[in-house]
């Protein structure tokens, strides 16, 4: 009988079936299921666990090791938020106090619709567009106080 | 399979209507920088405008002009070159028009090459230019990133053929000749590292390339391998040769998706032509290569932390011995170095020792390449003899912007240090003036920073940064980054306590029993704050004043002058904090967030003054109750 559990583990065996034990592919199966999902399912700790031949307990060691690996689902709408130098020189701490206020949320936490969410990311080299923010991976900036308004008020209405 | 001299034959034929086009040829600049100021529409709209306008369009990766995106170059059928930004989509049709036909002097940066133009500088004259040395640069925004012929059809993979010239010791014995360091910032001799996984008995061995290029404000690597990824592969092939490596992983930061691309298909390119394979180009090497993508930690910049990434697992760095060259990757004997190492190693064989010897210093020959950014006109990426002055890149990258004064120069990450202006500006950008003032030169990045900032906001945003991206396995890096957070926030809320540089002090010393750089080196900048930025520190912690008038609880913003402007900032106001008080205009500090939105909508009628005018007594402040909710 096919329940949709078992569904899941089929589609995650077929999805990482080309990583292999010892090879260094850990990180690689990871991403492949968070490009698929948007976040790493817990059912699929086991799948690659088992894949790679590791305990769970390693593979969940990792995955929650790293910044940009999600075990939760994603919000509708991600905004990362830059925490780099020239960003913070340029005023990101004014839009990192619009952002957290007109949301309600700190970093890491998504809106209770979860329509949008707030990622504390790290500096991609973009810092001539500083202060920024990445509105689901594309490069938002250079803002100002009162464009940082504009923007969030629109993701909130999902306008 | 093919031999070197085919490959390059058939290259050279792809690259003839490049070098000399037809018709006009528009070269866009397609990097994260450039993506992220629109260069994905400006190439689209430019392709939908060639037929018509008579010209044509290629793909091309970084030129460092940051500041100048979207780029575009245009050679013409005589070799006139002229490089452009910003061209946006917007205004691709009439720059097209102009540039395809004459030269679209409203856009230009400067002639590259050809005849002078009435108006535009030539780009050599540039002051980004004068100082530069583009040796690693040399095809930066010049060839197709995605196309091997280009870099083959100019000279590539020659210098891999050519290896086999030299025994394994010779090349080593050359490389360690021409003082050529890793460029991480560790500044080890490269040579030396290579001759220890030469030397090492266990096989098979590997060869790992760390593009985790975490220092926040360095963007060196991502510039290389999104503009010529091959020059990057060529250098392990010749680590390969050296070496007797048989694999090489390439550990590309999560943050750089456009080099993993690019360098995912360079591997592919090579293999597909024999260049990367069991007999890669007839030399006997065997040799092939993978990307492995991080995904968001600091410390796998670290080598023993991101051979423990690629190994499966959480990336902590492990104590040494044993080291990489005797245990690396699946506990084989590995060699990493940084990107622009093994850019550099291409580079050095291409010129030969002697030119490449020709800039520099004595102990640091050739040249090096530094991102700009911060506080300065200019953002980019620049290559320089080592040994440039900091205040002549300054100078090129157009002096501090808005016509303020240099505060500070932080440079090399968060463990690299913080150097006030008047000793950074005379230094020479090599690692070893850097040493005597207890900090480093790091990897690249260099970030101005004016005097509008404040050195104790600062030193908790980097604070804040180490003490996230500390792997936890040492508590002298773990706990003292906490407890770094901890004391530099009270500073910065105005509620030292004496004895806080004394704990700073003994802070550092248990630092120094970390296993890691990152434990080591991350009281590096708090220990520069202390030396060279102790007033700033003094008027925080003694005086409850921030001087630069940044921290949030030592601010407070109020209105000075009763204008219409002062109205408009009372309706952008997210927390409704600018209210009607008897008539006037005020801002009730409970609930003011220090966004600074009302500050952009009334500049001069609403300011920023000291939330203490006078010294009051120590930790008797309250904290100022941000509404953080609502709005």
């Amino acid at each position: 009988m096919t329940t949709p559990d078992n569904e899941a583990t089929i589609e995650i065996q077929h999805l990482i079936r080309d990583f292999k034990p010892l090879d260094g592919d850990l990180l690689g199966a990871l991403h492949a299921v968070q490009h698929r999902y948007g976040y790493i399912p817990k059912i699929a700790l086991g799948v690659v666990a088992h894949q790679l031949r590791l305990s769970e307990a390693k593979v969940y060691g990792a995955a929650s090791y790293y910044s940009e690996f999600r075990l939760t689902p994603p919000p509708g709408t991600l905004i990362g938020w830059c925490s780099g130098p020239a960003c913070h020189l340029k005023g990101g701490d004014h839009v990192r106090r619009i952002l957290e206020c007109q949301l309600g949320i700190g970093m890491e936490q998504n809106t209770e619709d979860n329509r949008v969410g707030l990622h504390l990311a790290q500096c991609n080299g973009t810092c001539e567009r500083a202060p920024q923010v990445w509105v689901d991976g594309e490069v938002v900036g250079p803002l100002t106080a009162n464009a940082t308004l504009d923007l969030v008020r629109k993701l909130k209405d999902g306008a | 399979m093919p031999t070197y001299g085919e490959l390059r034959a058939a290259a050279e034929q792809a690259w003839k209507p490049i070098a000399e086009p037809p018709r006009p040829l528009f070269a866009v600049s397609i990097n994260t920088s450039s993506l992220a100021a629109g260069a994905q529409a400006t190439l689209d709209a430019l392709r939908g405008l060639a037929d018509a306008g008579g010209f044509d369009v290629m793909r091309t990766g970084d030129t460092g002009f940051a500041w100048a995106e979207p780029v575009v170059q245009v050679v013409k059928p005589g070799g006139q070159r002229v490089l452009y930004g910003p061209v946006t989509a917007e205004r691709a049709a009439a720059f097209a028009q102009a540039a395809a036909t004459g030269v679209a002097t409203e856009f230009a940066v400067g002639v590259i090459s050809g005849d002078a133009v009435a108006g535009v500088p030539m780009l050599a004259d540039l002051p980004w230019m004068k100082l530069q040395v583009r040796w690693m640069m040399e095809h930066c925004g010049v060839i197709d990133p995605e196309d091997i012929d280009h870099y083959i059809a100019n000279g590539g993979y020659a210098q891999f053929d050519q290896a086999r010239a030299h025994s394994q010791d010779e090349l080593i014995e050359i490389i360690k000749g021409s003082t050529l360091r890793g460029r991480s910032g560790s500044f080890f001799s490269t040579g030396t590292k290579w001759s220890f996984l030469q030397g090492a008995k266990a096989e098979p061995k590997y060869l790992v390339c760390n593009a985790d290029e975490g220092d926040p404000g360095a963007w060196v690597n991502r510039v290389v391998l999104e503009s010529d990824p091959h020059r990057m592969l060529e250098g392990m092939l010749i680590g390969a040769y050296c070496t007797g490596a048989t694999y090489g992983w390439i550990y590309i930061r999560d943050e750089y998706p456009l080099a993993a691309a690019r360098v995912g298909k360079a591997i592919e390119q090579a293999r597909a032509k024999g260049i990367l394979g069991a007999d890669a180009l007839g030399t006997g090497v065997r040799f092939d290569a993978e990307v492995v993508r991080g995904a968001g930690s600091y410390v796998c910049g670290d080598e023993t932390g991101l051979i423990a990434s690629v190994n499966d697992g959480r990336g902590m760095p492990k104590i040494k011995p044993p080291f990489p060259a005797q245990s690396g990757v699946l506990d084989q004997p590995t060699n990493v170095n940084n990107v622009e190492t093994y850019t550099a190693v291409t580079t050095l064989l291409r010129l030969g020792a002697d030119a490449y010897s020709s800039v520099g210093t004595e102990v640091n020959r050739g040249t090096k390449m530094f991102t700009v950014s911060g506080d300065v006109a200019k953002t980019g990426c620049l290559e320089v003899p080592f040994g440039t002055k900091v205040r002549d890149l300054l100078e090129a990258a157009g002096g501090v912007a808005g016509g303020r004064s240099l505060k500070a120069l932080q440079q090399g990450g968060p463990l690299s240090g913080m150097l006030p202006a008047q000793i950074a500006l005379d230094l020479p950008l090599e690692p070893e003036p850097f040493r005597p003032l207890g900090a480093g030169m790091g990897g690249g990045g260099l970030v101005f920073v004016d005097d509008w900032a404040c050195v104790v906001d600062l030193n908790l945003m980097f604070a804040h940064f180490l003490e996230d991206e500390s792997c936890a396995r040492c508590t002298t890096c773990r706990g003292g980054n906490q407890r770094m957070v901890e004391i530099f926030r009270r500073v910065s809320r105005g509620e030292a306590q004496p004895t806080d540089p004394e704990h700073l002090t003994s802070l550092a010393a248990s630092f120094q029993y970390s296993n890691c750089f990152h434990g080591t080196l991350s009281p590096t900048i708090m220990n520069n704050t202390m030396r060279f930025f102790r007033d700033e520190y003094d008027a925080h912690a003694l005086e409850h004043r921030c001087p630069a008038k940044v921290c949030e609880a030592l601010i407070r913003y109020t209105v000075a002058n009763q204008t219409e402007a002062v109205a408009h900032a009372a309706a952008v106001c997210p927390t409704g904090a600018i209210a009607r008080d008897g008539g006037a205009w005020a801002i009730d500090d409970t609930r003011c967030i220090r966004c600074d939105a009302c500050r952009e909508v009334a500049p001069g009628d609403i300011v920023i003054e000291d939330r203490y005018k006078d010294a009051i007594p120590l930790r008797a402040i309250e904290t100022a109750s941000v509404a953080r909710a609502g709005g």
